[in-house]
């Protein structure tokens, strides 16, 4: 399975976790424990590169 | 099994397989596939006259493969019914003229080549799942040879040897060179406790197993030396104590701690293991003539198709997941579906026995009541606002709803319903609605927490079983969570609709928190994926109207977690402080104008 970027959205730590679309599974912020675990779209990813 | 078979009341399908069950509790409706035995079972007197003529010689399953059998053959000595059943797998043919042997010598005609496989469907009240479970295989494991070393056996394989029945005729004897062995190791928790090498689990089974198989060792053969590796004994059960104590007074050598790796001595065959004795803190050398792995229980690799019939859910060690663990243990989640055995969890045979006969009972109860009280928490389908979308019945974790959009028609069956509420907040046209935790409740609950100073709340959605319990543990702890939180009970993460979240934004609320069950303790099986599949879709939607994502939080908060609980809610209300007046009335404008087009684009598509 592929690894993603994701980030949590109570502590803001972006962290890699296992992806596969449609698939769904829990996941846990590594650092504050939450679930709160966004993916990181592609195009923020761009942007911020570019920045 | 022989007073099984002969019961009047049980008919006992062999050789079957079920295709398909529907229905609902009292109402269940199986279609089983009864493959072709070959044999005619009432006129078989299992006199042995065509397994003698069989040509056909292939590895024994029931003896662990350290025999043989013929393609014509009985599974097992005990087996019900007693009668032959042909292997087609491994047959020379149907045909009489490839070989045809067994036929021709069974006087009685009892070989019927031509048979053909059944169908057969009937209506049952309920249903008990006793699927079993599968043995742990040592092979991957290469520290221990088994598969290259010969004399390295598993634990079923020490029981057949020693068994009466057995390959050996119950004379224990070594694989290489077929003489008694002088010493015997047995390697306990091979393939369990281990998340690495097999299953993170205690298969409950293995320790006593070892000390009846040493026990039964030092009856037949008093002179072998017989050593056992360990991690722990676990010897809890009634008199298993003692059996432990009547072990080691027998002889039995018990050393803390498990062998890294087992080296063959290539001449004698002899297999050397080097452990650490953890109790006298001292690394060991020992040879013996055979090793015994004590393997554990996983569950069967068929169970995603039994799950798939009955729509059960799993617990994270893959074996099926009770009702409730203390108050419904034999109870499926399903309604009218019963555990029994290994199925639910490893257990030995007197807890199986006992799961059994409890499982029994409960049926029996749902049977002899001839009704089924339902819960009144369940679903109301207005079929008039239905679009046919499907996505209700897509969501129901217990397929309650049936959608057909070409012929446009829905079906409910209320019996199956548990009140999860989670094809409630998928339907996006209002057509079903919650006999309780109705949405008019739900937005009642959050107007009147954000009446008043809004901008120090935080709304959070808990789901019944467990995070509204986790919070329950947290006050009972008497832990401290800040009284900023405002707690609004549903049964399941999966009734939080996308409605109540936005309303809740438009009110006011700085924060919100969505939680539920972790995904393995979800008590309506999967009705929790819909609910961080809702999430997710509003957090793009946040982020699309302007309004900061991070606003919205989904916890998973088991019952047990009440530490968890107050520590989540104390960065939330750190969360809750930086969000500021100028931010919430932002959202308030932006929410009530989306509210507005909304509502505008409802009333164009009613004209």
């Amino acid at each position: 399975m592929e690894e993603k970027d994701f980030k949590c959205l109570r502590c803001g730590t972006i962290s890699k976790f296992p992806y596969e679309k449609g698939v769904m599974m829990e996941r846990q912020c590594l650092k504050c424990g939450s679930n709160s675990i966004r993916l990181v779209k592609e195009k923020k990813k761009e942007e911020k590169k570019k920045e | 099994m022989m007073d099984v078979g002969r019961h009047p009341n049980i008919k006992l399908l062999t050789c079957s397989q079920v295709e398909s069950i529907s229905g609902y509790v009292g109402n269940f409706h199986v279609r089983v596939h009864k493959k072709a035995r070959y044999v005619v079972e009432s006129e078989c007197t299992a006199c042995n006259d065509c397994v003698e003529v069989c040509p056909v010689i292939i590895p024994d399953e029931y003896q662990q493969g350290l025999s043989s059998r013929k393609a014509i053959y009985i599974p097992f000595p005990q087996a019900v019914p007693s009668a032959y059943l042909i292997d087609m797998n491994n047959c020379l043919g149907t045909n009489p003229i490839a070989c045809g042997k067994c036929a021709e010598k069974c006087d009685k005609k009892c070989i019927d080549y031509d048979m053909k496989d059944e169908i057969i469907e009937f209506d049952v009240g309920t249903v008990i799942v006793a699927t079993g479970m599968d043995v742990f295989d040592p092979t991957p494991l290469d520290e221990y040879g088994y598969g290259t070393y010969e004399n390295v056996i598993t634990s079923m394989e020490f029981e057949r040897l020693l068994s009466a029945g057995g390959p050996s005729d119950g004379h224990f004897i070594r694989p290489t060179d077929r003489r008694k062995p002088k010493t015997v190791g047995f390697i306990q928790c091979v393939g369990s406790r281990c998340e690495q090498r097999g299953q993170p689990y205690c298969s409950n089974i293995c320790c006593m197993n070892t000390i009846k198989d040493t026990l039964l060792l030092k009856d037949h053969y008093p002179d072998i030396e017989a050593k056992v590796f360990y991690i722990d004994m676990r010897a809890f059960g009634k008199g298993f104590e003692d059996l432990f104590k009547r072990s080691k007074e027998a002889g039995v050598q018990y050393i803390r701690g498990i062998p890294g790796e087992i080296i063959e001595d290539s001449k004698t065959r002899n297999l050397k293991i080097l452990v650490e004795d953890t109790t006298a803190n001292k690394m060991e050398e020992h040879e013996f003539e055979m090793m015994v792995l004590s393997v554990g229980v996983t569950p069967r690799l068929d169970m995603p198709e039994v799950q798939k019939l009955l729509t059960l859910s799993k617990t994270p060690d893959g074996f099926f997941m009770e009702a409730h663990p203390k108050l419904k243990p034999v109870d499926a989640p399903t309604s009218g579906v019963f555990f029994a055995g290994c199925a639910e969890a490893p257990k030995d045979v007197k807890d199986s026995v006992t799961q059994a006969s409890a499982a029994a009972a409960r049926a029996e109860t749902l049977l002899a009541a001839g009704k089924v009280k339902l819960e009144a928490i369940t679903s109301e389908l207005n079929a008039d606002l239905c679009r046919f979308c499907t996505i209700c019945a897509q969501a129901c974790p217990y397929k309650a709803i049936t959608v057909d959009p070409k012929k446009k028609t829905i079906s409910y069956i209320e019996a199956l319903c548990k009140g999860c509420g989670t094809c409630g907040a998928e339907c996006r046209f209002s057509a079903i609605k919650m006999k309780h935790f109705t949405d008019e409740q739900i937005v009642s609950q959050i107007d009147t927490y954000l009446e008043e100073d809004s901008y120090d709340k935080v709304i959070i959605f808990a789901c019944n079983w467990c995070s509204y319990a986790g919070a329950d543990t947290c006050g009972g702890a008497r832990l401290q969570y800040p009284p900023s939180s405002r707690l609004i009970r549903t049964m399941c993460s999966g009734r939080v609709d996308e409605k109540f979240v936005l309303h809740a934004f438009r009110k006011g609320a700085p924060m919100v928190v969505v939680s539920g069950c972790h995904y393995v303790d979800c008590h309506y099986i999967d009705a929790n994926r819909w609910t961080q599949k809702r999430v997710e879709k509003l957090w793009d939607k946040l982020e699309r109207l302007g309004i900061r994502p991070e606003r919205l939080l989904l916890e998973w908060i088991s019952a047990a977690e009440g530490r968890r609980f107050a520590q989540t809610m104390q960065d939330i209300e750190e969360l809750r402080k930086k969000v500021t007046k100028e931010e919430i009335e932002h959202t308030i404008k932006i929410l009530t104008e989306e509210e507005e087009k909304e509502r505008q684009k409802q009333e164009k598509l009613k004209k």
